[in-house]
């Protein structure tokens, strides 16, 4: 039964975030349904309703006739106090029926600090951390996303992980949960076992054994059945232009992130910038056709009605067809009043012609990403990237009247030094300085350059994964050290707290032993410490020494090449060797073509796919 | 696979229907219920934005350098107050008549944010007044010696409450704002059922979720678990100065 929690929502922030209804949801009979399946995004409803993957995974499920999926979000702070001081669980947002209610609940894991909110979530619904806790009653808890290629951290509290894309696999799991229970043989551990067995990407962390060295380190891990895969390789959708497309979205009533038409031009990314997981693990590159994403982007103009189209994917200005795509997309945008936006531009195919055609009256700012401040550094994280360009690529802005430009750093890059950090402050005054002689800007306006500086963090499956994070003194000395290097009022400095990335770090390249401070985490009530207002360093790193945990074990410590990595279970079809050869080539300085240029052999075409640029894999 | 675009090519078409000489406005009375009454006036016009989009309505656009249509509302509504008499006011630059309008924008809407008319407007926002609410309030306590207690609480002047204003909180007196007040009780259901009319022009727009602050302060209703105490506000009509309804 559900209570009546108008007065309740009377008195919280954004109340719209809780009441659903939105146009677009899908409502099914619950009675009609074999499976019940709610989709749980770990932050909050507006960062949720933003993301591309959960909408693309709910339209994928709720294609299923005999599967409803419904979307779970997390209430704010406020709405939480409520709920705990009224008794009431958290409840999916359709039916605004408990969590326990249903069969599956799956988390996307987009970031490492939303963990904790995963946990939240899960005591919130009144099911048990971890999985050894929940019974055949308890819904399966299941994982999947970016953090899911290092899921060790929180494998104690995951029934199972999907390693990859998911819209094959997660119909898979449901046709076999619903199997199982028709043929009346389910039970979880039956279940677990047979998904890991049958289903391809599948990772049943308690199907196997983790043993430690003395020094910490892993051993191994050993599958306890002879029948499941020693390495979880993942997968993926090999035909972009055959993957399902989601024609009917929700429609949030509240203003959410990214409220526009996101249309996927293609997947993984032909850079290889060294630090960059995403670069790699979302190999190999797959491409849709430009008659396809036009189709799909007018499909999703007439059931939403957005006035505004981002083309979304990493390095979106690399898709081979933009010119043809973004000619295709104008012929009927213009006239709709739709504009386009290309977020991700870089600066070497940043043109004027290009410009012309994106959103360029609703915003004066441009963005770019050099990353680092010298060319040698920018070599060492194969950025790939000039001086030269980038200010060609402001200059085109600068000309076309725009007059503030954001510029994206990392700090704390291994091989790093002080000269790296005062080319930062150099590269912005530069760009100042291309801004006075330009002749045809626009005079009436002074420059504007933003610069802003994030920490290095070292994540699985990067030819970084190896290397120790800058202590936070070191990087504290940095940040301040630039500060007193930039003393044009012109140029605007923001840098990250070098705290969260610290711990970020640490749930990166974390395992199995990280879950009692999770725990205690929960415990203790973290929550949103992806928010500034939320994350306490102090008390993350009071949790850590009360459950044992050394953050310097994880974050600052040199990783041993030959050491068994927590993530080695997982097989994210780029081979560990082709990571070696790009941090040997980091360290000497040499860059690496991206994969349109030159096959580098990372390993990824073993996996197949369709309009890619990799050679066919050999076997 | 995907299905043609269909509308786009009843875009077109609509791009052929005659042109009017000059940009008409066209009124539309709305209700807002349910969910949707958790939409803040900001995002109901966000909202609209796109509904009217989607309905592929020949709406007229503002000649500047970020173009967009024209949307004018009525009284606004406040988060937690549900309605059955709101108005929106759109411009179109080609012909299209009023049921059609309906029709579009309804296949693009839920029951819970609906149009109920669609036609040329002959009055203008400016005339409108009053606000006539139907309140319901199910609290522990109630009984039918509360109808009194209520009424004298929201009767006899002054009612002195906090109000937000631009120039920080203010103390007001609400009763000048209450024009006539109904109350009963429902024993079947433990409610108690009011119905106001308060003042509802700019300068002076008296928010009906002030009542039950006033009765909160007052008469120790809704002081207990929310989860069953409860209380609903509806707007049932919007008047001009003399009462009469505004169309």
């Amino acid at each position: 039964m559900n209570k009546n929690i108008s007065s309740i929502l009377k008195t919280v922030s954004k109340p719209g975030r809780y009441s659903g209804g939105e146009y677009g949801q899908i409502i099914k009979n619950k009675e009609d349904v074999k499976l019940r399946f709610a989709f749980c995004f770990p932050d909050t409803y507006e960062i949720g309703m933003s993301n591309l993957g959960v909408r693309i995974l709910y339209g994928v499920l709720n294609e299923e006739k005999d599967v409803w999926c419904e979307r779970v979000y997390d209430p704010w702070m406020d709405m939480q106090q409520k709920m705990r001081e009224h008794g009431l669980p958290l409840c999916a947002c359709e039916s605004g029926d408990p969590l326990t209610d249903f069969h599956i609940v799956a988390f996307t894991l987009q970031y490492e600090m939303s963990y904790t909110n995963v946990l939240n979530m899960l005591d919130l619904a009144g099911i048990p951390l971890r999985s050894e806790e929940r019974g055949d009653e308890f819904p399966l808890i299941v994982g999947g996303g970016p953090c899911a290629y290092n899921p060790e951290p929180v494998a104690d509290f995951f029934d199972l992980f999907n390693i990859g894309e998911g819209e094959e696999m997660l119909p898979e799991l449901c046709r076999l949960y619903i199997q199982m229970k028709e043929e009346g043989r389910y039970s979880k551990a039956e279940y677990l076992h047979e998904a890991a067995r049958t289903i391809p990407g599948i990772y049943v962390p308690s199907l196997y054994q983790v043993t430690y060295h003395e020094d910490g380190t892993v051993r191994a891990y050993t599958p306890i059945y002879d029948d499941i895969p020693t390495k979880i390789t993942k997968r993926i959708i090999k035909d972009m232009d055959r993957a399902y497309f989601p024609d009917k979205v929700v429609m949030p009533y509240i203003e959410t992130v990214h409220d526009r038409v996101m249309l996927e031009v293609f997947r993984g990314c032909i850079r290889g910038c060294r630090f960059c997981q995403a670069g790699i693990i979302y190999r190999p590159v797959r491409e849709k056709s430009p008659d396809v994403l036009n189709e799909q982007a007018k499909c999703l103009f007439e059931f939403t009605g957005y006035d505004e189209i981002s083309l979304t994917s990493l390095s979106i200005s690399d898709y081979t067809h933009l010119e043809e795509l973004t000619d295709q997309l104008l012929e009927w945008t213009d006239e709709n009043m739709v504009s386009l936006s290309l977020p991700s531009l870089r600066v070497d195919s940043f043109t004027k012609e290009l410009m012309d055609k994106i959103a360029t009256v609703r915003s004066s700012s441009l963005t770019f990403a050099p990353e680092a401040g010298t060319q040698r550094l920018r070599d060492v994280i194969n950025k790939n990237v000039r001086e030269e360009d980038l200010l060609r690529a402001v200059n085109v802005a600068f000309e076309a009247g725009k007059n503030t430009v954001k510029l994206y750093f990392m700090s704390g890059l291994p091989t790093e030094t002080y000269e790296d950090i005062a080319g930062i402050a150099e590269l912005a005054s530069h760009v100042i300085d291309a801004y006075y002689r330009c002749p045809s800007r626009n005079k009436a306006k002074k420059p504007q350059v933003t610069i802003s500086v994030s920490c290095f963090i070292p994540k699985p499956f990067t030819p970084f994964q190896w290397e120790a994070q800058d202590t936070l003194e070191s990087l504290a000395e940095k940040q301040e050290f630039l500060g007193s290097k930039i003393t044009d009022r012109k140029i605007r400095y923001t840098h990250h707290d070098a705290k969260v990335s610290r711990i970020e770090a640490v749930l990166a390249r974390g395992d199995r032993r990280l879950a009692p401070a999770l725990e205690l985490a929960c415990r203790e009530g973290f929550m949103f410490d992806a928010w500034d207002e939320c994350f306490d360093y102090d008390r993350w790193i009071s949790v850590m020494e009360r459950t044992g945990v050394d953050p310097a074990f994880y974050a600052n410590r040199q990783y041993g090449l030959d050491e068994v990595l927590p993530w080695d279970i997982i097989d994210c079809g780029v081979s560990k060797d082709f990571l070696r050869r790009e941090r040997d080539r980091a360290y000497a300085g040499n860059t690496t073509p991206n994969c349109r240029e030159h096959c580098s052999g990372c390993g990824a075409n073993k996996l197949g796919g369709e309009q890619t640029c990799c050679p066919k894999a050999k076997n | 696979m995907l299905s043609q675009s269909e509308k786009l090519i009843e875009k077109k078409r609509l791009l052929n229907l005659p042109v009017l000489e000059r940009p008409m406005t066209v009124r539309l009375k709305f209700r807002k219920v349910g969910k949707l009454q958790y939409i803040s006036h900001l995002d109901l016009r966000r909202t609209f934005n796109r509904v009217i989009v989607r309905a592929c309505l020949p709406v007229w656009y503002t000649k500047g350098f970020n173009p967009h249509a024209k949307l004018v509302f009525s009284t606004p509504l406040s988060v937690g107050a549900q309605s059955v008499y709101e108005f929106l006011d759109i411009r179109i630059d080609r012909q299209m008549d009023c049921r059609e309008i309906m029709d579009r924008l309804n296949r693009e809407l839920t029951d819970e944010l609906y149009i109920l008319d669609t036609y040329l407007p002959t009055s203008d926002f400016s005339e409108i007044t009053w606000a006539s609410y139907d309140i319901e309030i199910c609290s522990k306590g109630l009984k039918e010696e509360s109808v009194g207690e209520i009424r004298r609480t929201l009767t006899e002047s002054p009612l002195l409450l906090s109000k937000k204003t631009k120039s920080g909180e203010k103390e007001i007196d609400i009763i000048p704002m209450i024009h006539s007040l109904k109350v009963s009780y429902d024993s079947m259901s433990n409610t108690v059922k009011l119905s106001a009319v308060l003042k509802a022009t700019t300068g002076e727009y008296l928010n009906p979720e002030l009542l039950i602050t006033g009765l909160k302060q007052n008469n120790q209703i809704l002081q207990g678990d929310p989860t069953e105490e409860w209380y609903t506000i509806l707007r049932t009509a919007v008047m001009k100065d003399d009462f009469s309804l505004f169309i």
